[in-house]
């Protein structure tokens, strides 16, 4: 068994060519007028992931704690912007509410994992703590898109539950209670569903790094579970801060529903 | 005066901006019928009156005192809007009419089940409902369901936004009987709508008339 990375040399890369020709002329055989974003993809890819390379081998090197929070709050604000993006059903929502809850999620269950669990030294070393706080962020932004997205869409499907609920003196949390817990199930869904499929259906894409790194499978899967179960508290807890923070938005100040969850979507 | 509103504004539609003040007020046993041509805004009229919505402008006095010292909560028990559509949740009739106890301000009291029970043999529901999904009544069971609920909230004014339009003959006259019995039983009013001219044996009746002016006023 190999112990160590096999590498990838420039040359043995330039043979992705052969892939690249491969998915282009899907697109051109069949018209699907994609070429222009595989290229731009291609070269994305390239560019992105390269000036990625360097930059964690040089954030590696330097392990300062401060840039390592910086970097992981950025990261957060730019999951923050994705989410609220991916949802159709919302209307005049502020990000900032989508980055406070991923905020909070990601360091909290990253923290606990950086230091409890596998506590490397420095508890903060960066080459643990950026993949680590990256794939809690990744899964969360998911979570919260699709909670967000549920949510509004539940009340917009049961306003007029929700006003009932209001005709009898319901508070807006009280009145909206049956969507809330719609939107957070929502969220969570596809991360329990992945737990129980998980190493049977797919190789997570961590472990399998970790095994073509030159890991022991044994080991390799030990972090992969860690890492599963991180995801859905960090997805749990989430959803729970984003709902909590957002039902609010789709009332007014009197605590009656906005007239655009009333309304049709525009 | 139990009930009282002055010059309260609101707009209707976005292109044509459709002005419309109105003032209106019932005492005691009262009722109130709001009249106008489909689109006029009556409907409207009794979400803000009822607080669900903001109009933009004029004030609204229960018992003499206005809605701006009476939180929404509270409010929209004591002023309570029973929508034309009755809202159905899951679960069973019985279900259905507990749920204005179940939350915070409401759970103060409990559901009077001899009470809604009466109720329904009054207006016609067969007993065995009780236990029934309430997805599954027809729509006129639907909507008396949805009136005794609201009596059951027990609020001061009631507004009911055509409470007779999915029944028949037999179970409108019932509505009213019960209607009108409520009124006379304690410190109460109520508004109404109805295209139909069916509610004559109610006592007291005033009237309040919404025109469909295309004109802007100021």
């Amino acid at each position: 068994m190999e112990s160590s990375i096999v590498p990838i040399s420039n040359f043995q890369l330039a043979f992705t060519f052969i892939l690249i020709l491969i998915t282009g002329g899907i697109s051109s055989f069949l018209k699907l007028g994609l070429l222009k974003s595989l290229i731009w993809g291609t070269v994305r890819t390239f560019v992105q992931l390269t000036v990625i390379g360097y930059a964690l081998t040089y954030i590696f090197q330097i392990n300062n704690l401060w840039l390592i929070v910086i970097i992981i709050t950025i990261m957060c604000y730019i999951a923050s912007r994705a989410a609220v993006k991916r949802t159709p059903n919302v209307v005049k929502y502020p990000t900032v509410l989508a980055f406070l809850s991923l905020v909070a999620s990601t360091y909290l269950v990253g923290t606990i994992v950086t230091t409890l669990i596998i506590s490397p030294d420095p508890w903060y070393s960066a080459r643990i703590a950026i993949p680590i706080f990256g794939m809690i962020l990744g899964n969360s932004m998911n979570g919260i898109a699709l909670s967000l997205d549920r949510l509004y869409q539940e009340a917009r499907a049961r306003a007029f539950e929700i006003e009932a609920m209001l005709t009898f003196g319901a508070t807006p949390w009280e009145a909206i209670q049956s969507s809330v817990r719609e939107a957070i199930r929502a969220g969570m869904t596809p991360t329990i569903n992945s737990l129980m499929v998980v190493g049977l259906v797919s190789l997570p894409g961590m472990m399998t790094g970790q095994i073509l790194g030159g890991a022991d499978p044994r080991e390799a899967v030990r972090y992969q579970i860690v890492v599963m179960l991180m995801i859905a508290a960090a997805v749990a807890i989430g959803c729970l801060i984003l709902v909590g923070l957002s039902y609010k938005k789709l009332f007014n100040d009197d605590g009656g529903l906005q007239s655009y969850v009333l309304s049709s979507r525009k | 005066m139990l009930f009282e509103f002055k010059n309260i504004s609101y707009t209707l539609g976005n292109e044509s901006e459709r002005n419309i003040i109105v003032s209106g007020a019932v005492d005691r046993g009262e009722v109130l019928v709001v009249r106008g041509p489909s689109g006029a805004g009556k409907s409207t009229l009794f979400r803000i009156l009822s607080r669900l919505q903001p109009g933009s402008g004029g004030e609204v006095f229960l018992q003499g005192k206005s809605w701006l010292y009476i939180p929404s909560i509270h409010w929209r028990i004591n002023v309570h809007y029973l929508a034309q559509k009755p809202a159905l949740f899951d679960g069973t009739v019985a279900d259905n009419l507990a749920k204005p106890f179940e939350t915070r301000v409401g759970g103060q009291r409990r559901l009077d089940k001899n009470g809604a029970k009466e109720l329904m043999e009054q207006l016609h529901l067969p007993p065995e409902l009780w236990n029934q999904d309430a997805r599954t009544i027809s729509g006129g069971e639907a909507s008396r369901l949805a009136f005794i609920r609201a009596l059951l909230v027990d609020p001061l004014v009631l507004l009911l936004d055509e409470p007779t339009a999915a029944l028949d003959e037999p179970a409108r006259q019932a509505l009213y009987l019960v209607l009108a019995r409520w009124l006379k039983s304690a410190n109460r009013a109520a508004l109404l709508i109805s295209h139909n001219n069916d509610y004559q044996q109610l006592e007291h009746i005033k009237y309040l008339d919404i025109i469909k002016s295309p004109e802007r006023r100021d």
